[in-house]
């Protein structure tokens, strides 16, 4: 099979199609394809095990979304349990078979159509499939509402993938992240699908209005109307944890997504000074409202009450703020390059999150449009810690004296003048 | 002490000059390719803001708006000479205009040259002008407020040409389609920086203690609005044929 692989590829060298069969051949096998000149350092990590670690890291999040889809729509038709039990409720067959037949086909749906524009670019362009859209095709289905319809999904991937990267040349050339521009154009094209209470629970839409109606409003659904007492008693905080909550189909088990993003810290994949900084600026921001809401800064009848006394640290574990912050920001090609550029982005990825969540009525979450927004940022503050870095190296290459050699004794000479 | 926090952030992000109005254009798309020259720019416009939106305040209030003459005496309360407001905001802006062409080819010949015909083009940059009418059309309440709102504003168009020029530069290697380079890649850009900057968008809208129950419903307007408007910018042909671009 290998070889008659190879045979085919040196049929099709040149022709048209050559792109897309070599996509197929290097995915199922390593090339046999050998540098020309000179000595090359051979080294594994290649940009699609970079991807494929990436999508390790996604899998438990994806697998929990399959559950959490049934267990939701079955809690949400039946009640939910009163003694919950990860067993007997949780994983379930029914909840499986259910999640399963919602979630798999954005899967499906959004690698198809991705894949196949990708492919269609490659043919017309003459260059390699590059292998960019297999960790956004994994992304995308995880952060939007799980009974997206299949059709705005298509018209959003085909939209993200075109303008949000083919036009900038391909993968590694894009200024936005393009999962966030689909989810960012999935949710200002078709907004009634995107947000409200109904959305978040498989058939809430087809049922509403309905004798059957269901709904599963969002932690932050919840707050920003003001009804703290009533989230409290339906959720409790492991709940929020573990994710065992309404929200994106990915997004709601923070657990998971500290394990991914543990795992994509050990491997190096993900840059931990924005996951750090990330979490420090949502944590300041947050600190910065519960203090304003302590010092009877804002009246208890305020529309920001609700969310502005929900404590600091319980931004991190409710809505897609981890899921942003892990998988999202940490993207090499949008992000800050430089190391203190990481510390700056990050912040204000954490920081305006959580000022979108409290001020924004439009928006109940506002992580993706706040990593949007850094990454049309992240030049800009990247340029000027470059020039920051020239500008002080040139001033220590001004200032930089030949130092004597200690055995002529003028050193210690210099060293007295200069003390 | 609030109200100008409020105006400070609500003109440089959420009313920004160029991803919610889409004022000057022309200077922003045309001198954005360097961030050095991209930064001299918006400091001029920045200047030039902070000094003609509050003296273009002052010429409305007590030259220009219903009754404004007052002052002269009761029988001039009746006169009302808006009408001349362009003509008289346009005059104000190109002396000052002038006036910083005189004041940078002094102190930074180099940026002068680098800035080129776009510094005079200043005077008719529509985001100034913009300035000044937001300001007639908004009724700023006082002089403070017209020059937090000059400030402010300009310092929102700063962060907008200062952002895609360092986004131009870190592109300047991509492989980007060629009957897209150069311009077409730049509107595309735009737009997507637009949705960026849509976080803010809807933020600080309405008053604070709303009866209960009308909640929702502005919540729904806000958003029907929103998608109106992000229609406009997520489909980058639209923003091209968008008639506010033209100068």
């Amino acid at each position: 099979m290998k070889e008659k692989l190879h045979e085919l590829k040196l049929k099709y060298q040149g022709k048209k199609m050559a792109p897309a069969f070599n996509a197929i051949h290097t995915f199922l096998y390593s090339p046999n394809e050998t540098t020309h000149s000179g000595g090359h350092v051979r080294a594994v990590d290649d940009l699609k095990r970079t991807m494929n670690t990436v999508i390790i890291a996604l899998l438990p999040c994806l697998l929990f979304g399959i559950f959490n889809a049934g267990y939701q729509h079955y809690s949400a038709v039946n009640g939910f349990p009163a003694d919950f039990s990860i067993l007997e409720h949780f994983i379930t067959w029914d909840n499986f078979w259910l999640g399963a037949i919602t979630v798999l086909p954005l899967v499906v749906v959004s690698y198809g159509v991705g894949l196949a524009i990708e492919f269609v670019f490659a043919v017309i362009k003459g260059h390699e499939v590059e292998e960019g859209y297999l960790v956004t095709g994994m992304l995308v289905p995880l952060i939007i509402p799980v009974d997206t319809p299949l059709w705005m999904l298509a018209v959003a991937v085909a939209f993200g993938v075109v303008i949000g990267k083919e036009v900038f040349g391909g993968t590694g050339m894009n200024i936005l992240n393009p999962a966030l521009t689909i989810r960012a154009f999935l949710f200002f094209a078709y907004p009634t699908w995107m947000s409200g209470d109904k959305v978040w629970v498989h058939e809430g839409v087809a049922r509403a209005g309905t004798a059957d109606a269901i709904s599963g409003e969002t932690i932050l659904g919840y707050l920003a109307q003001g009804k703290s007492e009533a989230m409290y008693a339906k959720y409790d905080l492991a709940e929020m944890f573990y994710g065992f909550i309404p929200g994106s189909v990915g997004e709601t088990s923070t657990f998971l997504i500290l394990l991914g993003g543990l795992f994509l810290i050990f491997t190096k994949i993900a840059s931990w000074r924005i996951m750090l900084s990330a979490v420090i600026g949502s944590l300041a921001m947050g600190l910065i409202f519960n203090w304003v809401v302590d010092a009877g800064i804002i009246p208890e009848y305020s529309k920001f009450y609700g969310l502005m006394q929900f404590d600091f640290w319980k931004h991190l574990i409710v809505g897609g703020l981890a899921f942003g912050i892990v998988y999202m920001a940490t993207d090499p090609v949008t992000g800050s390059q430089t190391n203190k550029g990481k510390w700056i982005y990050g912040f204000f990825i954490g920081f305006i999150s959580v000022m979108i969540r409290v001020f924004n009525p439009g928006y109940p979450e506002g992580v993706f449009l706040a990593i949007l927004l850094m990454n049309v940022f992240a030049p800009t503050i990247d340029h000027y810690v470059v020039q920051g870095n020239v500008r002080r190296r040139m001033k220590r290459l001004k200032n930089a004296t030949i130092l004597p050699k200690p055995s002529d004794g003028k050193a210690e000479a210099l060293k007295v003048e200069t003390v | 002490m609030l109200e100008h926090l409020e105006l400070f952030f609500k003109s440089i992000f959420i009313d920004n000059m160029v991803f919610a109005v889409f004022l000057g254009m022309c200077s922003y798309l045309a001198v954005s390719k360097k961030v050095a020259t991209a930064v001299g720019l918006g400091a001029a416009v920045i200047f030039v803001l902070a000094v003609t939106v509050p003296l273009n305040w002052l010429l409305d209030q007590y030259l220009l708006r219903d009754g404004a003459l007052v002052w002269l005496g009761p029988e001039y309360a009746d006169y009302n000479l808006s009408f001349l407001s362009f003509i008289m905001f346009i005059a104000t802006i190109a002396t000052m205009v002038q006036l910083v062409e005189i004041i940078v080819e002094k102190f930074s010949p180099s940026l002068y040259n680098s800035l080129g015909i776009f510094l005079p083009l200043i005077a008719v940059n529509c985001a100034i002008l913009g300035g000044s009418l937001f300001m007639q059309a908004r009724e700023i309440p006082s002089l403070g407020l017209a020059l937090n709102y000059g400030i402010s504003s300009g310092i929102g168009w700063f962060l907008a040409i200062v952002a895609i020029a360092a986004i131009r530069e870190k592109i300047r290697y991509s492989n980007v389609p060629p009957p897209l380079r150069g311009l077409g890649i730049t509107f595309i850009i735009t737009g997507l920086m637009g949705i960026g900057f849509q976080s803010f968008g809807g933020m600080l809208t309405g008053d604070n203690d709303p009866p209960e129950g009308t909640e929702p419903t502005t919540v729904e307007k806000i958003e029907e609005k929103k998608m109106i408007e992000e229609e406009l910018q997520a489909d980058d042909k639209a923003v091209s044929y968008n008639p506010l671009i033209k100068e």
